[in-house]
């Protein structure tokens, strides 16, 4: 059988911005469907935007109601959400209330009742809220191979009759092993919601999609008044295809600097700058996007530590024009500031902005902001989605310039406190250093995956114009990168330090 | 605050019930017409709410319209959501209590799902019937109750 022949499933729109992504184009028409969680973590809601999405005066949805939130109560909530379009009531989208029955009679009398509304609205959409009430009630009446049966012919109907189905359910996970309505359907979606210290995480799995392949893992989602949306775990790039490698060098704004990167930053680098406090990290940050809007490169900034007024602001204090830029959408300041962002959502937003734009530079100033930005239970994913963020972005040509705060240490000269260098192409240090009764700058770049790079020490200063390298490599020195360095007597013979290094506190 | 019913939802309701009674056929002349008209009603909020839920609201409808019209007294709300009357001698043409306790269910189903989704579920049973009316927030003797 050759591809042609094949069945073709059509995928319907899940109405969730970011959720077809991660569904592998939308949901398969005809499944048979669980959504699962725990209360209030979003299920109903997920199962309106569906509907909303979905239904029309042709094949509208139906929705039955049982014993769990009462249809006018579910009403009034749901209609708080932009997705509401009270205009597809009662026509396109019909609540039948099944409590009744559910209480009165048997199983049979359910899916009787059921099978009767369908065959009367010859519906699109099916949702049965909550399946789980009605698994109680077997459970508790029927055996297990009723049941069982039950939830077959059930199944069987609405297939037959064109539908896609919902069952929404409050079950535990530990179910999944007994239970057989997760043997029957063809997708199962669950809906996680834990309090991590003061926020609240929320993340979404599809434990089972039959036909298609999804995007397999925890992705993160959120719930504002425009109903849920979901965060792909790989921010929706893995089927993008890669630009070609490029062998184009983009300078950083400062000339001195592009010489010691043997040329300027590699086209799609990711490039770590390094420092203490005051060493110039956002200085050369706003530089390099300058630079790239000189050039006619869109520039994306995402900040945490200052409005993009102030950022613009003080890149205007060094004769930087971020402000015009901004206007003629060539520059985007993102301020990314409110604590709870979850990892993923936060660099959806840089990544729609990106695409919007058609960003060619993004500065990320700094990463401890970003950091701290998020909701501390996303804390811990937060290396692993930079990766991912940074891997996708580099991987269609953008260059990516990230700074990192350090504290200052005279004995070493680390580079990160994130151990994130393996995210780096390129790192350039800033630091302290302590001559001649004078704390100085020095710069030097430390790695340079794409090629030959100067192993210069410079010393530079920030003035008017940005920073600026003065003089050529700092000698007669040793030791500079701890901060304290030696002198070099001129004979070679005898070295006597500066100063006595102070005992590190 | 006092709770007290939107004149323009008393005046819909009347208008809902004289449209009925144009309808009347010769063999609905014995069923009195308000229990015609919450009949009409009680089948697509039994769908929407269920039995139970379309009861409940029926009798908290019963309870405000008392408040203001105390011969409602006479009218039960029997356990399968229809009306019936303990009293003697019902008037099939009974408009102005009858309009008052669909006045009442109105405002409810504006105070717990908004004027627009309620006028299109009234709309679906009563296709021929507008509401108009010039204030947006006509739930609002509902909604302040206390």
């Amino acid at each position: 059988m050759n591809r042609e022949d094949k069945v073709k499933i059509n995928k319907l729109p899940t109405g969730v911005p970011g959720l077809d992504e991660i569904m592998g184009g939308g949901l398969p028409e005809y499944s048979f469907n669980i959504i699962a969680g725990s209360p209030g973590c979003g299920k109903t809601t997920l199962a309106h935007q569906f509907i909303f999405a979905n239904a029309t005066p042709e094949k509208p949805a139906l929705y039955f109601t049982v014993l769990g939130e009462p249809a006018l109560k579910m009403l009034r909530y749901q209609q708080q959400y932009t997705f509401f379009d009270e205009g597809k009531l009662p026509g396109s989208i019909r609540f039948v209330n099944l409590s009744e029955v559910i209480l009165e009679q048997d199983l049979d009398a359910v899916l009787k009742e059921i099978i009767r509304q369908v065959e009367e609205v010859d519906p699109g959409v099916v949702v049965v809220d909550s399946f789980r009430t009605v698994v109680r009630k077997a459970a508790g009446a029927a055996s297990e191979m009723e049941l069982q049966g039950f939830v077959q012919r059930l199944a069987l109907h609405l297939t037959s009759w064109q539908a896609t189905t919902f069952l929404i359910g409050e079950y535990a996970e530990a179910e999944m092993r007994d239970n057989p309505v997760f043997t029957v359907a063809d997708g199962l979606f669950w809906l996680y919601q834990t309090a991590e210290r003061n926020s609240i995480v929320r993340k979404f799995q599809i434990m089972k999609l039959r036909g298609q392949a999804s995007v397999p893992g925890l992705h993160t989602f959120r719930i504002t008044d425009a109903g849920l949306q979901a965060f792909s775990r790989t921010l929706g790039l893995t089927r993008r295809r890669n630009t070609e490698v490029s062998s184009r060098r983009l300078s950083i704004g400062i000339p001195e600097l592009d010489k010691m990167l043997g040329g300027g930053i590699p086209e799609g680098d990711s490039v770590l700058v390094a420092g203490a406090s005051g060493t110039g990290k956002s200085v050369l940050a706003t530089q390099f996007l300058a630079e790239g809007i000189r050039q006619g490169e869109a520039g994306i900034a995402a900040v945490f530590e200052e409005r993009p007024k102030e950022y613009a602001a003080r890149a205007g204090s060094f004769g930087l024009d971020l402000v015009t830029p901004q206007t003629h959408e060539k520059l985007n300041i993102l301020y990314l500031r409110p604590l709870d962002l979850s990892v993923d959502e936060t660099m959806q937003e840089i990544l729609d902005a990106v695409q919007k734009i058609g960003a060619k530079r993004l500065v990320i100033d700094s990463l401890a902001g970003f950091e701290m930005a998020l909701a501390p239970g996303f804390r811990t994913d937060f290396r692993e989605s930079l990766y991912r963020m940074i891997g996708a972005l580099t991987g269609i040509g953008v260059t990516i310039l990230s700074t990192v705060e350090l504290e200052e240490a005279f004995t070493e000269l680390p580079f990160s406190t994130y151990s994130i260098s393996f995210l780096t192409d390129d790192i350039i240090r800033f630091r302290y250093v302590e001559i001649d009764g004078q704390l100085r700058k020095v710069m030097v770049v430390i790695k340079m995956r794409g090629g030959n790079h100067s192993k210069d020490i410079r010393e530079y200063e920030i003035t008017a114009e940005g920073i600026v390298l003065i003089g050529p490599r700092v000698r007669g020195y040793q030791g500079l990168i701890t901060g304290i360095p030696t002198q070099i007597a001129s004979s070679g013979s005898n070295k006597r330090p500066l100063r006595k290094p102070k005992a590190r506190e | 605050m006092p709770y007290l019913l939107d004149p323009e939802l008393r005046d819909f309701a009347e208008r809902l019930f004289a449209d009925e009674a144009l309808a009347l056929t010769a063999s609905e002349a014995n069923v009195p017409l308000a229990f015609r008209v919450f009949e009409d009603l009680r089948r697509p909020l039994t769908t929407l709410a269920g039995a139970a839920g379309f009861r409940s609201l029926l009798l908290r409808a019963l309870t405000l319209a008392k408040r203001d019209e105390p011969s409602l007294d006479a009218w039960k709300v029997t356990s399968d959501g229809s009306l019936e009357s303990a009293g003697p001698g019902q008037n099939h043409y009974d408009v102005d209590r009858g309009a008052l306790l669909l006045a009442h269910i109105i405002g409810l189903l504006f105070t717990f799902i908004g004027e627009t989704l309620t006028l299109r579920l009234i709309h679906d049973v009563w296709p021929d019937t507008s509401f108009s009316t010039s204030t947006a927030e006509g739930t609002g003797n509902h909604e302040s109750r206390g």
